[in-house]
């Protein structure tokens, strides 16, 4: 039912679309003693959704909309990750160093926010890390869904996972220095962490007044992805859970890590998997979480994951696939 | 053992409204270019004199929200935990919202106005809650008691409601010690400021605090403000950071906005 319509239906879809009246086509065709029937009735609802959203899908047509959305599970949490960064364009390991957004990664920002608006998303609390890309791309999707009032908690504990001595060195010169086999494995191993920050480095959090209430034995020198769950976990059940369970709608602008952290957690994505999913850029991924906070499975929704993203399939597609390279050497 | 605490105004500053002349109130206008330039030049003003924000607490309009963002990104603190809150927002200007300033002088006379604007316990007529502008219909004001959300409001109906969310939330980051960065509007800083300078009632309404220029008090163990040799009259406690002639020009342009002709 959520596979690709082919052309010749398309085709006869989008005549019925133009004439305005396919869904009630599809109705009329039901004999009338079989639509009185409530169960045959809400499965026939069930038939003009799907059919409708497959179609929606399938035209390009921008997005789920939060009624279908709402029809599925209890509570809302939707994850953000941060456009591109100054240190993005340089191809430059970044860690917990605080860039900024560039002037595209802030575009990322105020289309996510279209995108929300534009499916009629409404939200109520949002949580991001202690690094401005974060929290600029937060405040920029907020101003488009003109809900900048929202209570917003920052937290260091959704930060990007921190990459120790690899932070500031450019991704094409670690290949040529350490091969592209060990660069691989830092960037993409479970739970192989970076080589430690220098005491000497002028990225060492030490420095840096944001983190200067981190107790020096929590503060991390480098990390794992698996370090990095291990710090996201206690703050999703300590912080963020709590508002879900209320029935608040959650926005949760951070990074790369943070997000697979957070999406581990939350599809039990294994191991081996996790290291190479790629969260789009600027991409909203919303999930509907059922009264556990167990994720129920979207239509529509990507590989692996329950949650599904907004906007054109063919573009989020795109973005999916368009993270893979960085270490690439020429 | 009670710590001093530093407390930090900014009021925002221009907005679409201003610009265009008109009442705003709990209108949720956007900063002007200007307005946004200002914002940044009150956290240049922060970095530059070296205060580090430990919280800050901002009203539920993006003027004000904006000007918070932008103030702590020049300050290089953009991951402060920050407070909003809709008692900190501007008066609500009741029948008043949405009309042009120099034709309601026109209108109803200098003086009536004068008295609207400035006046500590008249208010503007009520607005209806079928105007376009009423907070009613806005998702923000959805989980307000319906009995605090206004219809028109004087500087001591403004007063009664920020001093709560004052005491409940701001104070008790004082008595930490804490470095707090208030950013907000020309009439809920009045409100605690006339507290903290022990100011009349009939000489805050004409209190003009600039826009953009931080404004900061030092406060005792017990929340006294401590006196600044740099303290602009009428106040005795609080300093401006920046230029001072700016300051005073800045505080004759917002007197200007009314007068006619």
């Amino acid at each position: 039912m959520f596979k690709q319509v082919d052309a010749k239906v398309k085709a006869a879809l989008t005549r019925e679309l133009n004439t305005g009246s396919h869904a009630i086509k599809v109705l009329m065709a039901v004999p009338k003693a079989e639509q009185e029937k409530p169960r045959a009735r809400r499965r026939l609802a069930a038939v003009v959704i799907a059919f409708s959203v497959a179609l929606g899908i399938r035209l390009g047509i921008a997005t789920l909309d939060v009624s279908t959305i709402e029809s599925y599970g209890t509570h809302t949490l939707v994850l953000l990750r941060h456009g591109e960064s100054e240190w993005n364009l340089e191809n430059r390991f970044t860690g917990w160093v605080d860039v900024d957004v560039s002037a595209k990664g802030a575009e990322e920002a105020v289309n996510a926010g279209r995108l929300m608006h534009e499916a009629n998303l409404s939200l109520d609390i949002a949580f991001t890390s202690y690094q401005k890309r974060a929290i600029k791309t937060l405040n920029l999707a907020l101003e488009e869904l003109d809900a900048l009032w929202i209570p917003v908690t920052k937290s260091w504990k959704l930060n990007e996972r921190m990459y120790g001595d690899l932070q500031g060195l450019n991704k094409a010169e670690t290949t040529n220095k350490f091969g592209e086999e060990q660069v691989t494995e830092w960037r993409r191993s479970y739970a192989v962490p970076p080589p430690p920050i220098k005491e000497d480095s002028p990225y060492h959090p030490r420095l840096d007044p944001k983190y200067k209430n981190i107790p020096k034995n929590k503060l991390p020198l480098a990390e794992s992805l698996a370090l990095t769950i291990d710090r996201v976990l206690p703050f999703f059940r300590q912080s963020i859970a709590p508002e879900l369970r209320k029935g608040k709608k959650v926005l949760i602008a951070a990074h790369g890590n943070s997000l697979r952290a957070l999406v581990k957690i939350l599809d039990n994505v294994p191991e081996d998997k996790i290291v190479g999913l790629n969260i789009p850029t600027g991409v909203p991924l919303v999930y509907r979480l059922n009264r556990q906070l167990k994720p129920v499975p979207l239509p529509g929704h990507a590989d692996l994951i329950s949650g599904t993203y907004l906007g054109d399939p063919d573009w989020v597609q795109g973005k999916i696939s368009g993270v893979k390279n960085q270490a690439k050497v020429r | 053992m009670s710590k001093k605490a530093t407390l930090i105004f900014s009021r925002h500053g221009e907005s679409e409204w201003n610009v265009a002349n008109i009442f705003t109130g709990w209108v949720d206008v956007d900063l002007s270019e200007k307005g946004l330039g200002e914002a940044k030049g009150a956290g240049e003003l922060l970095k530059a004199e070296g205060l580090k924000i430990d919280v800050a607490f901002t009203s539920y309009l993006k003027r004000a929200i904006k000007t918070c963002n932008l103030a702590l990104e020049a300050a290089d603190q953009l991951y402060v935990p920050t407070n909003k809150s809709w008692r900190l927002n501007e008066r609500m200007y009741g029948g008043l919202t949405g009309l042009d300033k120099k034709e309601t002088v026109v209108k109803h006379g200098a003086e009536q106005v004068q008295i609207w604007r400035r006046s500590f316990d008249i208010p503007p007529p009520a607005l209806e809650k079928d105007n376009k502008y009423h907070p009613c219909h806005e998702a923000k004001y959805k989980a307000l008691d319906p009995k605090d959300l206004p219809d028109t409001e004087c500087l001591k109906d403004t007063i009664a409601r920020v001093m709560p969310y004052w005491e409940e939330a701001i104070v008790p980051e004082l008595k930490a010690g804490k470095t707090v960065f208030v950013a907000a509007h020309g009439n809920s800083i009045r409100a605690i400021v006339k507290m903290i300078e022990g100011i009349s009632d009939d000489v805050i309404p004409g209190l003009e605090i600039p826009t953009g220029t931080p404004l900061v008090y030092e406060l005792d163990g017990d929340l006294k403000p401590i006196a600044s040799p740099l303290a602009v009259e009428p106040l005795k406690f609080g300093r401006y950071l920046g230029d001072a002639e700016k300051i005073k020009a800045a505080a004759e342009a917002v007197k200007n906005q009314t007068k006619v002709g």
